[in-house]
C-alpha cells in the first residue's frame, strides 16, 4: 500500500492506496489540490520512493518553491529522489517537433525513459496541458501501464472545466482506481471545501463526500455532527465530556434533584484525523419537537441507553424513530455496563428493532477508552456507511 | 439590488450602471485606451473591492500605475501572472498572489477563490464604508494573454465558470481583448458569456467607444478619453 499521509483518507480507503493503482485527483475550479498531491508527494518520498513529478504547467524552481512553501519541507530531503519534467521540457518538444503525433511520441519517449532510468515507483501527473495537447484519450495513453509498469502508482491532478460527466466517463472507462473529486464552495460564509470519493477499484464503497479544512498544509478531515441521544439519565453528558477534547454542557436541576441537560450538550474532538463535532441532545420527551432540528445535517447518531434499567428501551425506540428519518448510520451504545445488569445484545436488538449492519456495544461512559471505541465505530460507520 | 457605476456617463446616466453578475469585454485594438478603460471600470468605488487577474505587467509596475493614477490599492488584489517566471521564488500577500505562468488555470482559479475568501474574511484594509457581501469587481488584463497559453476551448470552459461564480458573488466581471488578435468565430465565443462588450476604436482625433448589450444605450460611436489622474473616463 502506498500512505496518502492524509489521515482520514488513508482510513477511508483501509490503509492507503494499492501499489500500481491509478489515482486522479479531479479539482473543481478554484479549489486548491496542492494539500493533496504535495501531501501525498511528501508521504512518499520520506517512504524512500523516488518520484517522477510531470509539472508542464510549471518552472522546476516555481514548483520546488511552492512544494517547500506548503509542506515546510525540502524536496531533496530524501530518501525517496524526486525528477521533474517541467514547462521547460514542453516548450523544446512543441518547438522542435511539429505535428501532434510526434509530440505525443516524444513525451512517451521521456517519460518512459525517465522512469527506466530513476527507478520511479510513483508517477505524479498535472494533466491539464497534456489533455489540451494531446487530447483526452491519447493523453491518458501517456500514462504508463501494462506488465511492465505493474507496480508502477500513478497520481494525477486535474482541474476538471467539464463537470460530472468527465468524472463518469473516467469511472466507466476504466481509466483510474481511485477518483476523487474535489470542491470547493465559494458562493456563501463560510467557505468551506469538501472531496467525494466518486469510485473505488479495489473495495466496495459507495460515493460519500467528506469536509475538510487546511490548517498549515495538513488536510483534516471534518464530521461536522454527530448527534448523542438516548433516554433521560443514560449517561449522554458524562459520554459527551469523556469523549470531548473541550465542550460545554447546559444543565439544569430537575425537580427530583438530579440535573439534566436542557438544551445540548457541545463538544469538539480530534480522532482518526478527523476534526468532529458532538452534540448531546436532552433526554426529556418534552424536548422531542427540537430533536429533529438538532439532527438536521448530522452524519451519526450515537444512542446511549442505560443497561440497568430496561424499562428505558421504550423511550430508546422513540428517540431512534425520530433519528431514522434522517437515515444516517446509528450506533448503540450501551452505558453503565461495569454496572451489574440482565441485559444482552439480542434484547436491544429486539427491543429497539436494530438492523443487524447497526454496531451495538457495551461501554461504561466514565472510561474514555470505551467512549473513544464507540466514536471509533461511528467513523467507521460514517465513512463505509450505505444507506 | 446593488449596482456597479462604470464611471462611463453614457452608461451610468441611462442605466444607473451595471447590476451584479454582469460581464463586460473591452474590445480594442493594440495601441489604444483599452486596457486603460479596463482598470478605470475596475476602480473599486467606496465599500468595494477589485481583484485584477494581470497576465501582462508585474504587480510591483501594477502598483506603480495605481500610485500614479491616484487610485487607492488597499481595496485591491493582484492576482500576478507574470512574476513568477523569474523569480520562482516569491512569496503571496494578502493582496497579492502570484501563479506560475498564464497557463496555470487551476492556479489562477486557487488564488481567485483565496483572495475572494479574505475579502469575505475582512482581511482587506475596511474604510469602514464595507458593504456585505463585499460588492467585487474582477478584471482579467488581459484574455488575449490567457487564449494565447491555452485553446479557445479551455479558456471558454474556464470563463463559463468564472462568470458562474461571478454572479453566485454578485460580482462583475471585466475581460480586455485585443480584436486584432483573434478570427470573429473566437470573439463571438467569448462574447457569448458577456453581458456587455464595449468596443473601442482608434482614430487620429483621439479614441472612440461603443456599447453593445444595454437597452436604451446608444451604439454609435462616442469620442472619449482617460484623464490621467484617476483614471476617468470622459465622453
Amino acid at each position: 500500500m502506498i500512505r496518502t499521509g492524509i489521515l482520514g483518507i488513508d482510513e477511508m480507503l483501509g490503509s492507503g492506496i494499492p501499489k500500481g493503482s491509478k489515482v486522479i485527483f479531479s479539482l473543481e475550479p478554484g479549489v486548491d489540490g496542492r494539500p493533496f498531491i504535495f501531501r501525498i508527494l511528501r508521504t512518499v518520498l520520506s517512504g524512500g520512493k523516488n518520484v517522477l513529478v510531470i509539472a508542464p504547467q510549471a518552472t522546476e524552481k516555481a514548483f520546488l518553491s511552492d512544494f517547500s512553501r506548503m509542506m515546510d519541507a525540502n524536496p531533496g530531503m530524501g530518501p525517496g529522489k524526486m525528477v521533474i519534467l517541467d514547462s521547460s521540457v514542453r516548450e523544446r518538444i512543441n518547438t522542435r517537433l511539429k505535428g501532434s503525433r510526434s509530440r505525443w511520441k516524444e513525451w512517451q519517449k521521456i517519460i518512459r525513459e525517465t522512469i527506466g532510468e530513476s527507478g520511479i515507483e510513483v508517477l505524479f501527473v498535472y494533466f491539464d496541458l497534456l489533455y489540451e495537447d494531446f487530447g483526452l484519450e491519447p493523453a491518458l495513453q501517456l500514462l504508463p501501464s501494462g506488465e511492465e509498469y505493474r507496480s508502477l502508482t500513478t497520481i494525477v491532478e486535474h482541474l476538471n472545466l467539464e463537470g460530472d460527466s468527465l468524472i463518469s466517463g473516467f469511472a466507466s472507462g476504466g481509466y483510474f482506481d481511485l477518483i476523487i473529486s474535489v470542491h470547493s464552495n465559494i458562493s456563501s460564509v463560510p467557505f468551506f471545501n469538501f472531496f467525494t470519493l466518486e469510485y473505488v477499484s479495489w473495495s466496495r464503497m459507495p460515493r460519500r463526500s467528506v469536509p475538510y479544512t487546511v490548517t498549515d498544509g495538513t488536510i483534516r478531515l471534518y464530521i461536522p455532527k454527530i448527534i448523542v441521544t438516548g433516554p433521560p439519565s443514560s449517561g449522554k453528558s458524562t459520554f459527551v465530556a469523556n469523549a470531548s477534547d473541550s465542550g460545554l454542557s447546559v444543565d439544569r436541576g430537575d425537580i427530583d434533584g438530579f440535573k439534566t441537560t436542557v438544551a445540548m450538550d457541545l463538544g469538539w474532538l480530534h480522532l482518526r484525523g478527523f476534526d468532529i463535532t458532538l452534540f448531546g441532545t436532552p433526554g426529556q420527551p418534552r424536548f422531542d419537537p427540537i430533536i429533529p432540528q438538532i439532527i438536521r445535517n448530522a452524519m451519526g447518531i450515537i444512542m446511549v441507553i442505560d443497561a440497568t434499567r430496561p424499562e428505558t428501551l421504550p423511550r430508546a425506540r422513540e428517540l431512534l424513530t425520530l433519528a431514522y428519518s434522517a437515515r444516517i448510520p446509528v450506533v448503540v451504545a450501551v452505558n453503565k455496563a461495569d454496572l451489574p445488569h440482565k441485559m444482552d445484545e439480542r434484547q436491544v436488538r429486539q427491543s429497539l428493532k436494530l438492523r443487524e449492519a447497526i454496531p451495538v456495544l457495551f461501554i461504561s461512559s466514565l472510561r474514555r477508552s470505551d467512549v473513544h471505541s464507540v466514536l471509533e465505530s461511528m467513523i467507521d460507520h460514517i465513512t463505509r456507511y450505505s444507506p | 439590488m446593488y449596482i456597479y457605476r462604470t464611471g462611463i456617463r453614457l452608461i451610468d446616466e441611462k442605466k444607473g450602471g451595471l447590476s451584479p453578475g454582469s460581464n463586460i469585454l473591452i474590445l480594442a485594438p493594440s495601441m489604444s485606451s483599452g486596457e486603460r478603460l479596463g482598470y478605470s471600470v475596475a476602480r473599486p468605488a467606496p465599500g468595494e473591492y477589485a481583484l485584477i487577474l494581470s497576465t501582462v505587467m508585474r504587480a510591483v509596475d501594477l502598483l506603480d500605475f495605481f500610485s500614479e493614477s491616484r487610485i487607492d490599492p488597499s481595496r485591491i488584489g493582484i492576482i500576478d501572472a507574470v512574476s513568477k517566471l523569474s523569480t520562482p521564488d516569491i512569496s503571496d500577500s494578502t493582496q497579492v498572489r502570484y501563479v506560475s505562468s498564464p497557463s496555470d488555470l487551476t492556479g489562477i482559479g486557487i488564488k481567485f477563490s483565496s483572495m475572494v475568501e479574505s475579502i469575505f474574511n475582512g482581511e482587506f484594509a475596511d474604510s469602514g464604508d464595507a458593504l456585505f457581501p463585499p460588492p467585487v469587481r474582477f478584471y482579467i488584463d488581459s484574455l488575449t494573454t490567457l487564449l494565447m497559453y491555452r485553446r479557445l476551448e479551455v479558456i471558454y470552459q474556464f470563463l463559463h465558470v468564472v462568470t458562474a461564480k461571478l454572479k453566485k458573488m454578485d460580482a462583475i466581471g471585466i475581460y480586455a481583448l485585443n480584436n486584432e488578435s483573434f478570427d470573429e468565430k473566437t470573439l463571438s465565443l467569448i462574447k457569448q458569456l458577456m453581458n456587455v462588450v464595449i468596443e473601442i476604436k482608434n482614430e487620429q482625433h483621439g479614441d472612440f467607444l461603443r456599447v453593445r448589450g444595454l437597452p436604451g444605450v446608444t451604439q454609435e460611436w462616442v469620442h472619449f478619453q482617460i484623464t490621467g489622474e484617476g483614471l476617468e473616463v470622459v465622453i
